[in-house]
């Protein structure tokens, strides 16, 4: 019972989901006659489990629902405006109603007595009174002494009748026997019988024996001589055919015969007859005489092979909804961390064969080649599986627009983007808080008042964007507002009042958008309602480089802000370089990498007493250098020769970052410092490497910002 | 040998949760063959493969509601005098006669307990 309720609650996040969707569509004007259907049945099929588990509440307030629904659907109830808005409403309600009925906690009784009041009197009496009225019905019974379908037994028949028709059904099944003997051809054409026998065994339950009558004795043995023969028995419901089919290749390269043995007698009692699948259709093979019947292999290149191996699992007794399965995330869990142990035993193993020195050719390597392939595979097969579509989080968003706009008395319109984009769940989780309060911030700071935007000739709708897209490697999610953009002069009067920066202090307007985000910064000048909750960009920021994950501001006065966040599809694993800075082995992302390049004596320049910069073609990047940077090292003399891996950030600061040399590229699995260790500065997780030892992953954007001799906000913030 | 354990029986429902409710209670009553369809076309699907006794089917559905479902056996040449028990969210006239008509055998309002599904069908079969 336990497990059906749980279950209960998924399949209601889902029918939650399809009635915003509907409601949605009904909001655009794209409704047909069967979205109010869709989102009527939603509400009336979480009505039905609630009652089952004796969910009052929820079922109370999902009747009203569904009856107010139903005059709509009825036609007696237009879809305004404002019944839409009132059954957005109520669908949050629904929503809470499940959570509460699943996680336990409290209503606000005055939203829901407005909202049922307000159903009601939409539904009009009509909807009450059919409701209230007794329905007259007499039970029909269906006549038992008949057989009342086609192809059932009697039920009320003697037990004789019952045996004699469930040997009929036992039919279905039909005991065969398969005398398989390759020709020396086979063998030489590459085909391996065992193929054959697994592909048997898919057509029923068979017992394989190979018959030695033909082998001789060991002298007289000839190893390119037919000696080997198999006997098959199958049960099965394929006619020989099908049993010819799985022998399609071979054809003419082996000898078989399919004896048919008789019908198939499960035997045991009759419970066991009972739950033996039904006769789907008569097949005349059943009646085949029960005498050997030798026949040779007809060629025969069928398409029917495939339906019929495709159909098969169809004719279980229990037909199986859907074509999905859900499955513990726990289980999931165990299978990548499992794989990301798989991956690291894999880069182990080639490691020590490369360190045993066999060349590169032989059996083993190229073993090892195809074992690396498929790791990788099951890689990213396992982690598809933990991926989910961003359109949960975004409908949840659509709601905290709902509430946010009501609040603060805006229109605003949320438009979504690229809903199907997936990324791992436990990213979708986390992003959840940060999103919510980046959209309360679009809604209370980034849209201006209606007044303010008449005034500056803009339609009064604000419009809140949320785009989400698949970019090199990495998701970007941006939430868009079509607002009044930063108003850079208050945020660094803000910023000078609050000692964050020094008044003199030269920004740039990128700089000084970034201020948003250092810690205690507030634009609000008092707290509102809505995104004064106590939490600050900061707090977004923090939330988003925990997931692996960097944050961007643009904004253009008069036009609106963009913050662009950038995931990484998986939080598990990451392609990385394997470097060596002084005694330490690290990794860098490969995706933050550009390129590497070796210095020349006149590529490295220097730029005052601690500021180095590189020359990369036209433009100058800053030189970082990883060992002093990390106390590895002291610092070079002379930068010639020094290997440089070129660093890219989304919003288009680059460094390079000089490293003694570079080792390897490979796939690491990320273990992640935050739980022991905080954040590090400049490092994101650690690894292990094939042979054993620990290396740190670096976040290369967070050692940008933290990086001495660069003049960022962050760095401003302290020495301001 | 019991009425239970010969009956065979179908549930459709498009909600995995009283699929599984419904075939529990099914279990219960000691119903040995239990079969389940999500949808109308593949109940059909399914009982064309393999007949069965009775069907309960819930009338609210996407596609093809409950009683389009029984309209479908009913205009089936095996499968028009199978027994069929609609499971209903409101015991809404109009649905009712519209099932009597179509000579639906019985029905049953959500919710309802194990007790009252098992009523529900030994009015149609007889003691199970």
């Amino acid at each position: 019972m336990q497990e059906i309720r749980a279950s209960f609650f998924i399949e209601c996040e889902e029918l939650l989901e399809a009635l915003q969707d509907a409601l949605q569509m009904m909001e655009g004007g794209e409704a047909d006659d069967e979205t109010i259907n869709v989102a009527f049945r939603a509400v009336h099929s979480i009505k039905g489990g609630a009652g089952a588990f004796g969910l009052d509440d929820l079922v109370a307030f999902a009747h009203s629902f569904e009856t107010t629904m139903d005059e709509m659907r009825a036609g007696r109830l237009e879809a305004e405006a404002e019944t839409i808005a009132l059954f957005f409403q109520c669908g949050d309600l629904l929503s809470d109603l499940v959570r509460v009925a699943r996680d336990g906690g409290d209503i606000d009784d005055a939203v829901r007595s407005n909202l049922l009041s307000q159903l009601e009197e939409l539904a009009g009496q009509d909807g009450q009174a059919a409701e209230e009225e007794v329905v007259d019905f007499q039970p029909m019974g269906i006549s038992l002494d008949l057989p009342a379908i086609d192809g059932l037994p009697d039920l009320e028949a003697d037990s004789a009748a019952v045996t004699e028709a469930t040997e009929t059904e036992a039919n279905a099944l039909r005991h065969v026997e398969i005398r398989f003997s390759p020709e020396p051809e086979l063998y030489r054409s590459g085909n391996e019988p065992l193929f054959l026998l697994r592909a048997l065994a898919g057509l029923g339950e068979s017992t394989v024996c190979c018959t030695r009558e033909a082998l001789p004795d060991l002298e007289e043995y000839d190893g390119t001589a037919n000696v080997m023969a198999w006997q098959i028995e199958l049960h099965t419901n394929a006619d020989d055919d099908a049993i010819r089919d799985v022998f399609d290749f071979v054809d003419g390269l082996c000898s078989l015969t399919i004896t048919e043995v008789g019908p198939d007698d499960p035997g045991g009692s009759g419970d066991e007859v009972t739950a033996a699948p039904l006769p789907v259709d008569a097949e005349p093979e059943a009646s085949l005489p029960a005498e050997p019947v030798p026949e040779p292999i007809r060629p025969q290149m069928s398409e029917d092979t495939v339906t019929q191996a495709a159909e098969r699992p169809a004719d279980t007794q229990r037909s199986k909804p859907g074509a999905t399965v859900r499955v513990d995330l726990d289980r999931i869990d165990r299978m990548v961390n499992l794989v990301g142990e798989l991956v690291i035993n894999q880069s182990m193993l080639a490691q020590s064969v490369d360190a045993s020195g066999l060349s590169g050719n032989t059996k083993i390597a190229s073993g090892l080649d195809e074992f690396q392939q498929l790791t990788r595979d099951i890689q990213d097969s396992v982690m598809l599986i933990r991926a989910q579509p961003v359109k949960s989080l975004f409908q949840r968003m659509a709601r905290i627009v709902r509430e946010a706009s009501s609040d603060v008395g805006k229109t605003v319109r949320l438009k979504t983007e690229g809903e199907g984009t997936e990324i791992d769940k436990t990213v979708i989780e986390r992003l959840s808080d940060p999103l919510t309060h980046m959209i309360r911030n679009a809604v209370d700071h980034g849209l201006e008042t209606p007044d303010d935007r008449v005034a500056a000739g803009k339609p009064e709708e604000g419009i809140v964007s949320l785009r989400a897209s698949h970019r090199s490697g990495r998701v970007i999610i941006e939430v868009a507002d079509n607002g009044g953009g930063i108003n850079r002069p208050k945020v660094r009067q803000i910023a000078t009042d609050k000692g964050l920066i020094s008044p003199d202090q030269d920004l740039s307007d990128t700089e000084i958008d970034n201020l948003l985000f250092l810690p205690g910064f507030s634009t609000a000048s008092e707290v509102s309602n809505l995104s004064g909750r106590g939490v600050g960009m900061d707090v977004v920021k923090n939330a988003i480089s925990a997931l692996g994950g960097r944050i961007t501001i643009t904004s253009t006065p008069g036009e609106g802000t963009t913050f662009s966040i950038s995931l990484p599809l998986t939080l598990a694993v990451l392609d990385g370089m394997v470097v060596r800075v002084g005694s330490e082995t690290l990794v860098v992302p490969l995706s933050a990498i550009s390129e590497t390049l070796s210095l020349q004596k006149e590529d490295a320049r220097a730029l005052g007493p601690q500021t180095q910069v590189v020359r990369v073609r036209d433009t100058f990047v800053p030189l970082i250098n990883l060992g002093t940077e990390l106390g590895y090292s002291p610092p070079r003399e002379s930068y010639e020769g020094a290997i440089v891996l070129l660093i890219s950030h989304e919003d288009g600061q680059r460094a390079a970052l000089v490293v003694d040399g570079i080792e390897d590229q490979r796939q690491v699995v990320i273990k992640g410092l935050q739980d022991s260790y905080g954040h590090v500065p400049g490092v994101a997780a650690a690894t292990i490497l094939g042979d054993g030892q620990i290396a740190l992953i670096l976040d290369p954007a967070d050692l940008l910002m933290n990086a001495s001799g660069q003049s960022r906000p962050h760095q401003l913030a302290r020495t301001g | 040998m019991a009425l239970r354990d010969q009956l065979r029986v179908l549930v459709v429902d498009d909600m995995s949760t009283s699929r599984g409710l419904i075939t529990q209670a099914l279990e219960g009553m000691g119903i040995g063959s239990i079969a389940t369809a999500a949808d109308g076309p593949s109940a059909l699907q399914t009982i064309e493969r393999s007949p069965v006794h009775l069907v309960i089917s819930d009338f609210n559905m996407p596609g093809m509601d409950g009683l389009a479902l029984l309209h479908a056996l009913r205009n089936g040449a095996k499968t028009a005098g199978v027994g069929f028990l609609l499971i209903t969210g409101r015991a809404d006239k109009e649905i009712i006669d519209r099932g009597r008509a179509l000579k639906m055998n019985n029905f049953i309002a959500k919710p309802f307990q194990p007790n009252d599904l098992k009523a529900a069908i030994e009015a149609i079969v007889g003691r199970l």
